[in-house]
């Protein structure tokens, strides 16, 4: 088991190198660092300004090398202004004299350098956004997981049944509706003044002042902007919903299957023909044995949630990781981005992980080697 | 100077001897309203100076801005970007969150009137090359410092620093810069005594004032020039930064322990930043996300309307230009371009790209509300005409690319112009590109469109877009006969005199085909009932200091 999981680590720190190398190779090409050097100095910069401010702001030297700074195995770049003598680099920071700054100054040293469209370091953005991310997707599993077992357990029970049919169809639907669409459904719904219910609302007196639902003029909030300070029902029901919706289908569908075909083993005929309650054949002994394959299924609804979060929290303005991300990407935020694919690599590699070790657990049949 | 306001509300004030000849041209008829405050207010007279001289009484009371009531938190819908040197500002929102502590010494109003507000006054000479700034006395700095003629000098000298990568203020310093070693001239700026500076250019130069106004103006002290303001937060507004995340919210709140000179009126103001999508503003808007918007664009403005929230209106000299670039075969063809130009109806390009809430243009880049217009001939729209020029070039096979950003009006407009280019027999492929990278080679595409924001006066634009070789010419227009002239209107004082080079200089515009520049834009903003001043402003500028809510 030690050995599985420190060759786990392993090829986590790999395919992190190898990640971060690609993406430090797309957003270090030439394009894209006019891009980076116009947000940064000035959006109507001349060429040669361009190229003069990159090499005043470390952008300049080999990428390989500049990698290496990144890891922190090379010694960040220094340069000294010709007129001023001041002189600046990648590991001085504002007001910080050249002589006491750090040689390197990388990952490796704990330093996950700047976010340039934040104008923060990346260690002080991510964790503050991750965190808004981690209680978001909290909720959507809080939501999804209960929902999709018990719509997967139910439908799986009896198959071919009606509530069978019903519950599947359901499921197939919500599966097929990804967030952009169910999310716009949502805000039209239930978020907006001129459509969907909340004039209706209001106009029973609901909604607005004095309304018993609150004198908000929508019944729902179609931007979760205020749920980053505040989660009440009303602002944050919309987003979560919305994730939940997409991943709830699939795990639903994954249960019924498994539930369907334990339901047709052998133990569960035997217990049957002993005459067991059908409750209790339900509950007893079959919901176990259901349960493992959707164990994984589950755990691997982590990585593809990261991907969700991107959606859902631009459309509902919440900013999150998945916002960060797209704003990183956008702007041609390096380092953020970097530190943005290493978070991704470690949830996706440690949530599988989990998942086999687990799955180890719940199923006694199967080994590690 | 003779003083001619004695008497009046605002003793001590001088006025100039072309500021009393423009009095005489507007009681004569020859000039309205709005262009006599432009050009005198420009001369240094105060804007109830100038009223008085015309005898009118000021459309709004004292200060043109109504009293809010005091305390209270503001909620403001923006972009949050990244601060820098003001200098090098290239987005009025970062203004905007500075103006609360760093201020300018002029302000521009709806009105088309220039006020001082670190200054008290200024006067020029008869021929426009001496300018004399008298500063408002009793200013501190939030550190402490008294506000001197010291800070101003250092902050002319500053912004007259060409070497300074992206510092827009060096075009706006005009002659100012030495073109040899790209900094202040000698002898530019004198400080005369602690409250006085004066600043000599070597030829006539109108557009000092309204170049002090504009947004990369912010004045620093003066031990802070060329730093960030947001890591040293010096500045002489009532407001101190206590949050600034990008691209999620900004807070201003009142600076502890600061006593501002003038009457100020929320404790706190909050910019909340929801992206570049109107939908997204709205939808923030009906989640009572904020209490004001930056801009409403397009339709928006009607769904802002249908929520109940205040809209307000300014009629500008913004624009969009559709320009081929002259650098790129075949629009290096005169007669390209005027094809170009004979094919497009300036109008439908209005209706379409901004439901008609404009005024339309007429292609050469000066707006009536400036005081030098000059009127020529109404443009003929010929697409037949436009299709005979087009193969007379011998480039009827050409594929015309014309290029947009993705957004709301600009995307539209540039349809519309290629909608109508190709009912005139053009082939064109419409290329649209997302704002993160549009701007990118905004200047080098063979065909696009770009938006350009309000100037005060007309030679403004044209010194920044049209001459030869400036870094924002983008339509690669070069004609000597064109920048001589602009030198000569840039240094004539009289508005009638300059207006008659200025026939000449519209009148290359269209010949030349330099540009399409279909219409001017009114801009709109929202606020929530109970805002106090909130009014959307020619040129973008919100003061927090004016802003409140009702009692």
């Amino acid at each position: 088991m030690g050995a599985f999981i420190l060759r786990r680590t392993g090829v986590m720190i790999l395919t992190a190198l190898c990640l971060t190398l690609v993406v430090f190779f797309l957003t270090n090409l030439f394009p894209n660092l006019e891009k980076l050097a116009k947000t940064q100095g000035n959006a109507r910069m001349s060429d040669a300004e361009v190229v003069s401010w990159l090499d005043r702001n470390g952008y300049g030297g080999p990428m390989l090398v500049r990698y290496g700074e990144w890891l922190g195995v090379m010694p960040g770049w220094t340069r000294e202004d010709a007129e001023t003598g001041v002189i600046t680099g990648r590991c001085i920071d504002f007001g910080m004299d050249a002589a006491d700054a750090p040689v390197r100054c990388g990952l490796l040293q704990g330093d996950l350098g700047f976010s340039t469209v934040s104008d923060e370091d990346v260690g002080n953005v991510l964790p503050r956004r991750l965190m808004l991310t981690l209680k978001l997707m909290a909720y959507a599993f809080g939501l999804m997981v209960p929902a999709a077992l018990l719509i997967g357990v139910l439908a799986g029970m009896r198959e071919g049944s009606r509530l069978d049919r019903t519950l599947s169809t359901l499921s197939i639907a919500s599966t097929a509706t990804p967030e952009y669409v169910s999310g716009v459904i949502f805000i039209v719904l239930f978020a907006s003044t001129t459509a969907g219910v909340s004039g209706m609302l209001t106009e029973w007196g609901w909604l607005g002042d004095g309304g018993w639902l609150g004198d908000r003029r929508t019944l729902f909030l179609g931007s979760a902007r205020s749920a980053m300070t505040d989660i009440t029902f009303w602002n944050f029901t919309l987003p979560v919903t919305t994730i939940a919706l997409y991943g709830m289908g699939y795990i639903a569908r994954m249960t019924r299957a498994s539930m369907a075909e334990v339901m047709t083993a052998q133990y569960i005929r035997t217990a049957r023909l002993k005459g067991v309650s059908f409750r209790n054949i339900v509950l007893k002994h079959a919901l176990r044995n259901a349960l493992i394959a959707p164990f994984t299924v589950i755990m691997l609804q982590f990585p593809w949630l990261l991907t969700g979060v991107v959606i859902v929290e631009t459309l509902f303005n919440y900013n999150g990781f998945g916002w960060t991300m797209v704003q990183a990407a956008s702007n041609n935020d390096i380092e953020l981005l970097l530190a943005c694919s290493i978070v991704a690599v470690f949830v996706v590699l440690l949530t599988q992980l989990i998942s086999d070790i687990g799955y180890v657990f719940l199923n006694p049949r199967i080994r590690i080697s | 100077m003779r003083d001619f306001t004695d008497g009046s509300a605002d003793t001590g004030m001088t006025t100039h001897p072309v500021a009393e000849m423009y009095a005489a041209e507007h009681k004569a008829g020859k000039l309205d309203r709005r262009e006599f405050l432009v050009r005198s207010t420009a001369l240094g007279l105060s804007a109830a100076a100038a009223y008085s001289l015309i005898g009118a009484s000021p459309a709004l009371a004292d200060g043109h801005r109504a009293v809010p009531a005091a305390g209270g938190t503001l909620r403001i819908q923006s972009e949050v970007r990244a601060l820098k040197d003001p200098r090098t500002y290239d987005w009025s929102q970062m203004a905007n969150v500075t103006r609360g502590f760093l201020e300018y010494l002029i302000q521009y109003n709806n009105d088309g009137t220039f006020e001082g507000v670190l200054l008290e006054s200024w006067e020029a000479n008869d021929d426009a090359t001496v300018y004399t700034l008298n500063l408002r006395q009793g200013i501190t700095w939030n550190n402490g410092d008294a506000f001197t003629a010291e800070d101003v000098a250092a902050n002319v000298t500053g912004w007259c620093d060409s070497t300074v990568e992206g510092n827009s203020m060096a075009t706006r310093m005009g002659g100012l810069v030495d073109a040899d070693t790209g900094v202040i001239r000698e002898g530019g700026v004198e400080i005369v005594d602690d409250y006085t500076v004066r600043v000599t250019f070597p030829a006539p130069d109108i557009t000092l004032v309204p170049g002090l106004a504009d947004y990369p103006a912010a004045v620093q002290h003066r031990d802070f020039i060329g730093t960030n303001p947001a890591d040293h937060g010096v500045g002489t507004g009532a407001y101190e930064i206590t949050e600034y995340e990008v691209g999620v919210q900004a807070t201003l709140s009142r600076k502890e322990g600061h006593t501002y000179w003038r009457d100020t009126y929320l404790d706190e103001l909050v910019f909340v930043d929801l992206g570049q999508d109107p939908a997204a503003w709205f939808a923030g808007a009906e989640a009572d996300e904020f209490d004001m918007t930056y801009e409403t664009v397009g339709e928006f403005v009607d769904l802002f309307d249908a929520i109940g929230w205040n809209r307000t209106e300014v009629i500008t000299a913004a624009t969009v230009v559709v320009r081929p670039n002259q650098n790129n075969a075949p629009y290096d063809d005169v007669r390209v371009r005027r094809a170009i130009q004979m094919a497009v109806d300036n109008e439908v390009c209005m209706v379409l790209g901004i439901n008609g809430q404009g005024v339309v243009a007429e292609n050469h880049h000066v707006c009536p509300i400036h005081p030098e217009y000059a009127e020529l001939p109404p443009l003929v729209h010929d697409p037949a005409g436009a299709q005979a020029l087009l193969e007379e070039s011998g480039h009827a096979d050409f594929e015309f690319e014309l290029v947009s950003i993705d957004d709301d009006y600009r995307k539209n407009t540039t349809d519309a112009v290629a909608a109508q280019l190709r009912d005139a027999g053009f082939n064109v492929t419409r290329t649209i590109i997302p704002g993160s990278t549009f701007w990118n080679d905004w200047t080098t595409y063979p065909f696009s469109s770009t938006n350009w924001n309000h100037r005060e006066l007309g030679v403004q634009v044209l010194n920044l877009a049209y001459r030869s070789g400036v870094p924002w010419n983008e339509s690669g227009f070069a004609n000597e006969e064109f920048d001589t002239l602009l030198t000569e209107a840039n240094g004539i004082v009289d508005a009638d005199a300059r207006r008659v080079v200025m026939a000449r200089l519209e009148a290359i515009m269209q010949e030349e085909g330099v540009t399409l520049q279909p219409y001017w834009r009114s801009l709109f903003n929202h606020t929530r009932p109970g805002v106090v001043n909130g009014h959307m402003h020619t040129k973008f500028e919100i003061n927090v200091h004016y802003l409140g809510f009702e009692a």
